[in-house]
């Protein structure tokens, strides 16, 4: 008896720490029509944002953040840096259940539908419609993005894309036009075949093409053949329920990737990003894609001169097609008192204005969410001295927005982008044939999908 | 077995030496794991919460997928890869400097510097030596006329090279403790041994490793958790790939917990991975410990 | 080895003396080759790092890195906190380890093995399953931000119990016996007989301890929202671009880090023949 008495109290103990099961139990998202505070709300003195830029990119946070305290002195703002974007997501999920969140937390692009099923957003839209905040001349692609059910949850805040990086000196030496860059996937096949370098022992000594394995790049390979990653309109028009790439485009894509590798002119670096990168400037591989923040590593430290070219399409160049931004964005959360909310929001604003945006390209390589900001000064200096950077910009304005090209939102993101790099691999390695390594790919994502889906009903 | 007076007695004195951990580890690490126990029994929202009752769902799921049955090929080959070899690794580097010469200092922090090294930053530079085109090792390999492989993107040489990294990053624990095992045999018993005629090898397998038999049980058992819970080497170096051949159950965990945000599900798994390990240790103190030597 | 005859056999074999320094320099190196690559790498800039063949010294060194760690991040205050708690940390193991290995080592009681296994299964619980729960308890304590948030869940180590329990196992039983003849109380033995004998094991419960603590990255991140109570390894992850890896940068950063552990590694090991020296002339 005495023992069981001991149980009881042991799993009363278990229970006391489980406790309260966090916030939120019933439907729904975030709720997109919920009110800002009223304009009248005095502004907290001070707010906490949590981001996750590292390096000079934190340095430019803190700039940022320096200059608005000093700009008033009504609101200090404080720049806390929480790790990468999935530690930043872990821990500002542990914090959300016990109330200790920030004010402001950058999450990446692919944690949207997350933020939405957290229940925890004040969405920005509030903020807007409140304050007939002027956003016409901000990037549509980017607030298409982030918009959800033509409202905006959250701020954009650092946006970049993919495009293709191409060594000139290796054009020049092997007779192709140093300012003509493929842009279709025959197209690079067929320049990766001239710029692949052999030396007298056979080996290679330069690839033609060496793209990382990065679910990124299958999801912009999908947007830019015209195709949808997951149906309901990309998880747009409504939740999404399965994910459909095992279709023909899906399977043009690793064809093409698999016959390069084959046939001895593509380097396959793995998944390891800046290993890639470091092949690129030290001319190992000829070309390659990557996201646009590294325009700066490669100038940099490239020893021949960098182009950039649209991110390469399937042959028929498909008219709906076009490339997905990247990046993160700003969220204000619902649990902090209103008068963060209001002092979060001031922040935001003076975030998003022309010369803050400017001096951010200009610290970090991102480009503006407003197209105002490219007439201040530092973005004009940034574009003489990197006019590379304009691709970028050309290809995300050039992209026709629809379904296909404002991206996919998925509660299993993170997941999805890994199970497809699973499946690139297996077709790399050859241990499956491009549909089956497809198939079993979107079966598995599907899967989870309905358990997220049952669960975060 | 009734419990007597003096029986209660001896276990009173010995809990008060150890109320002190005990209560440390009830508070962070026992009430934890019971509510990651509970969790396991429901499904959760992304925000941790629970949302309805599971039953054993997740474990019956967890127990017939392939991914799950792929993951524990993982870790065992990972641990067989990686625990046998850095703790003979460990004692061989150990007797060669456990000897009493001018500046075996040196050597000593040299060898056993990778215990400073935190396992984020040992697997980055591994990261950078593993590298296919550009990494030095596969440069000095092409140099002697090797063709090194492609590190981490051939499954295979995948896991050997996430174990040559976890190697490394625990050759300095175990050669400190080793270290501290052979400093601890006294001098007389080698004297004995010598004057009864023992030498080299032989004095290495009868008196040596005998006399350093409990750091080496020691080893085996630790050495044998931290891989089955090794992180952020396979993180950094492979995320678990390629194809899932580094994605060992420690590694799902992390990714189920923390990237996907299934909590009652990652529960479960850390459930049945604790579980293992248990069953795995109390046959390594049934079958192993009765070798071990202890004077 | 015996450390007399050792020394007798190596001044008579002048040669043989060459050859195991030789090995033991060359294996040394090699061991320590990443490390060494680490510090190399920190003195290059970034183009330098990025030519092939991969470069070993620097061509012209730099300390740029160095400049640009200390622009970005307070590494001093980083470190002053990883020392704050790493020392907590060890002295609290210490302590409880050796209270409760003495009790699983000289101690007879029933329900040992049991309670010895209740120990060591902490080790086997994955991390991901205590440490959202942990953060729940720090932040009810109102401990977010401190340096007892920091420290206390780790002020016990069930490595450490270990490892000291396989020390004491080693001390001869007589001394015990002895012991409680002359009227020793149980306390007493373990102060007096007990710890001074295992001094070598206590140093690497404690370098252990220290480096383990030292070199922890999420929980410092999850318990910490203030810069200035943010230990190093969060500094390192600060300073790692999650797209562009800066290696020079990284690794200049990584040298400062490991700087002060790896001088504190130098110093333990003498600790540890110091302490050899003493067992050996009490035992």
């Amino acid at each position: 008896m005495r023992k069981f008495a001991a149980l009881a109290l042991g799993l009363s103990m278990v229970a006391a720490a489980c406790g309260g099961g966090g916030p939120g139990g019933g439907g729904g998202g975030t709720d997109l029509s919920a009110q800002a505070p009223g304009k009248d709300v005095k502004p907290a003195a001070k707010i906490v944002w949590w981001h996750a830029m590292t390096g000079l990119n934190s340095d430019a946070v803190n700039k940022m953040v320096a200059a608005y305290n000093k700009s008033q002195n009504n609101i200090t703002v404080e720049a806390v840096f929480q790790g990468t974007y999935d530690d930043l997501l872990s821990k500002l999920n542990t914090a959300l259940a016990s109330n200790a969140a920030p004010a402001i937390a950058q999450v990446f692009d692919i944690g949207q539908r997350y933020m939405y099923d957290s229940k925890e957003v004040l969405p920005m839209q509030a903020f807007i419609d409140r304050d007939k905040f002027d956003t016409s001349d901000f990037e549509p692609a980017v607030l298409n993005y982030y918009k959800y059910q033509d409202k905006l949850q959250s701020m954009p805040f650092n946006a970049s894309s993919s495009i293709l990086y191409y060594n000139k000196d290796a054009f020049k030496e092997v007779g192709l036009d140093p300012e003509k860059p493929p842009t279709t996937f025959s197209e690079v096949t067929e320049y990766a075949k001239k710029l692949t370098k052999k030396d007298a022992s056979g080996q290679t000594v330069r690839y033609g093409f060496g793209p990382s394995i990065y679910g990124w790049f299958f999801e912009q390979w999908m947007a830019v053949s015209g195709q949808l990653y997951a149906d309901n309109g990309n998880g747009r028009d409504d939740r999404a329920t399965k994910v459909v790439y095992n279709n023909a485009a899906g399977k043009a894509i690793l064809d093409w990737w698999k016959a390069g590798l084959d046939g001895g002119y593509f380097n396959n670096p793995g998944i390891d990003n800046p290993g890639s990168q470091n092949a690129f400037n030290a001319g190992k591989n000829a070309m390659y894609v990557e996201s646009t923040a590294q325009m700066r590593n490669h100038i940099n430290n490239a020893k021949f001169p960098v182009g950039t070219g649209f991110f390469p399409r399937p042959d028929n160049k498909p008219k709906d097609g076009g490339n997905i931004i990247g990046g993160a964005s700003l969220y204000i959360m619902k649990s902090r008192p209103p008068a963060e909310q209001q002092a979060a929001w001031e922040f935001v604003k003076y975030a998003m204005s022309p010369l803050t945006q400017a001096q951010w390209q200009a610290d970090t390589g991102y480009y503006p969410i407003r197209k105002s900001a490219y007439n201040e000064a530092p973005s004009k200096e940034w574009a003489t001295k990197y006019p590379q950077f304009l691709t970028a910009v050309n290809q995300i304005r050039e992209a026709p927005q629809n379904r296909m090209t404002n991206g996919a939102v998925l509660g299993v993101f993170s997941q999805a982008r890994a199970r497809t790099q699973k499946m690139i691999e297996s077709v790399l390695l050859g241990q499956a044939t491009s549909q089956q390594a497809l198939d079993a790919a979107v079966a598995e994502v599907n899967d989870a999908i309905d358990k997220y889906n049952k669960a975060n009903k | 077995m009734r419990w007597t007076r003096r029986d209660l007695r001896s276990l009173g004195v010995g809990l008060v030496y150890l109320a002190p951990a005990l209560f440390i580890f009830v508070v962070f690490v026992f009430i934890p794991l019971g509510r990651t126990f509970y969790l396991s029994l429901f499904h959760t929202r992304v925000t941790g919460a629970t949302s309805s009752f599971a039953g054993l769902d997740h474990y019956i799921d967890l127990l017939t997928s392939e991914t799950f049955r792929s993951g524990l090929t993982a870790t065992g080959l990972f641990a067989v890869y990686t625990v046998p070899i850095g703790i003979i690794l460990g004692l061989v580097l150990a007797v060669l400097l456990n000897q009493r010469l001018r500046a075996i200092n040196v050597f000593r922090t040299m060898m056993a510097s990778t215990i400073a090294i935190s396992a984020a930053v040992g697997a980055l530079i591994w990261l950078l030596l593993f590298s296919p085109s550009l990494g030095l090792l596969n440069y000095v390999l092409s140099l002697v006329g090797i063709r090194g492989p492609e590190w981490l993107i051939q499954p295979t040489i995948a896991i050997i090279a996430v174990s040559i990294t976890t190697i490394w990053l625990t050759l300095g624990t175990n050669i400190i403790v080793l270290l501290a095992g052979l400093q601890g045999i006294p001098e007389e018993i080698y004297e004995a041994a010598r004057l009864d005629g023992a030498r080299g090898a032989r004095m290495f397998t009868r008196i040596t490793v005998p006399m350093v038999s409990p750091s080496l049980f020691f080893l085996l058992v630790v050495d044998t958790i931290a891989v089955l819970q090794a992180f952020t080497q396979i993180h950094l170096l492979t995320r678990g790939g390629p194809v899932d051949a580094t994605r060992t159950i420690v590694y799902g965990i992390y990714l189920d917990a923390f990237q996907n945000f299934q909590f009652g599900f990652a529960s479960a798994e850390s459930v049945v991975l604790f579980t293992l390990v248990l069953v795995l240790t109390i046959i390594q103190f049934r079958f192993v410990e009765r070798r071990v030597h202890y004077q | 080895m015996s450390t007399v005859a050792m020394q007798q056999r190596t001044q008579r074999l002048p040669y043989r003396k060459a050859g195991t320094y030789l090995t033991l320099a060359l294996v040394s190196v090699l061991v320590a080759f990443p490390l060494l690559l680490a510090l190399s790498y920190s003195f290059m800039s970034e183009s330098e790092i990025a030519t092939f063949p991969p470069p070993v010294l620097p061509a012209r060194p730099t300390f740029d890195n160095y400049g640009r760690v200390l622009a970005t991040i307070p590494i001093g205050r980083y470190l002053l906190n990883s020392f704050v708690v790493s020392s907590v940390v060890v002295i609290g193991q210490l302590v409880t380890a050796s209270l409760a290995a003495y009790a699983f080592s000289f101690l007879v009681f029933r329900g040992r093995q049991l309670l010895f296994f209740l120990f060591l299964s902490t080790l086997m619980i994955p991390w991901e399953a205590t440490i959202i729960p942990n953060y729940m308890t720090i932040r009810s304590l109102g401990w977010l931000d401190t340096y007892q948030g920091l420290a206390v869940p780790f002020l016990a180590t069930a490595f450490g119990t270990f490892l000291l329990r396989q020390a004491f196992l080693q001390i001869p039983r007589e001394l015990w016996d002895a012991a409680r003849i002359d009227g020793a109380t149980t306390f007493r033995f373990l102060r007096d007989v007990v710890i001074p004998l295992s001094r070598p094991a206590l140093g690497t419960v404690a370098i252990y301890g220290f480096l383990s603590t030292y070199n922890q990255y999420f929980w410092p991140l999850l318990v910490t929202n203030q810069t200035l109570m943010r230990t190093t390894q969060v500094g390192i992850a600060q300073l790692r671009f999650e797209e562009t890896l800066r290696w020079g940068l990284v690794m200049a950063g990584v040298i400062m880090v490991a700087a002060p552990t790896l001088a504190l590694l130098v110093l333990g090991q003498r600790q540890l023949i110091r302490g050899l020296t003493a067992g050996a002339v009490k035992g």
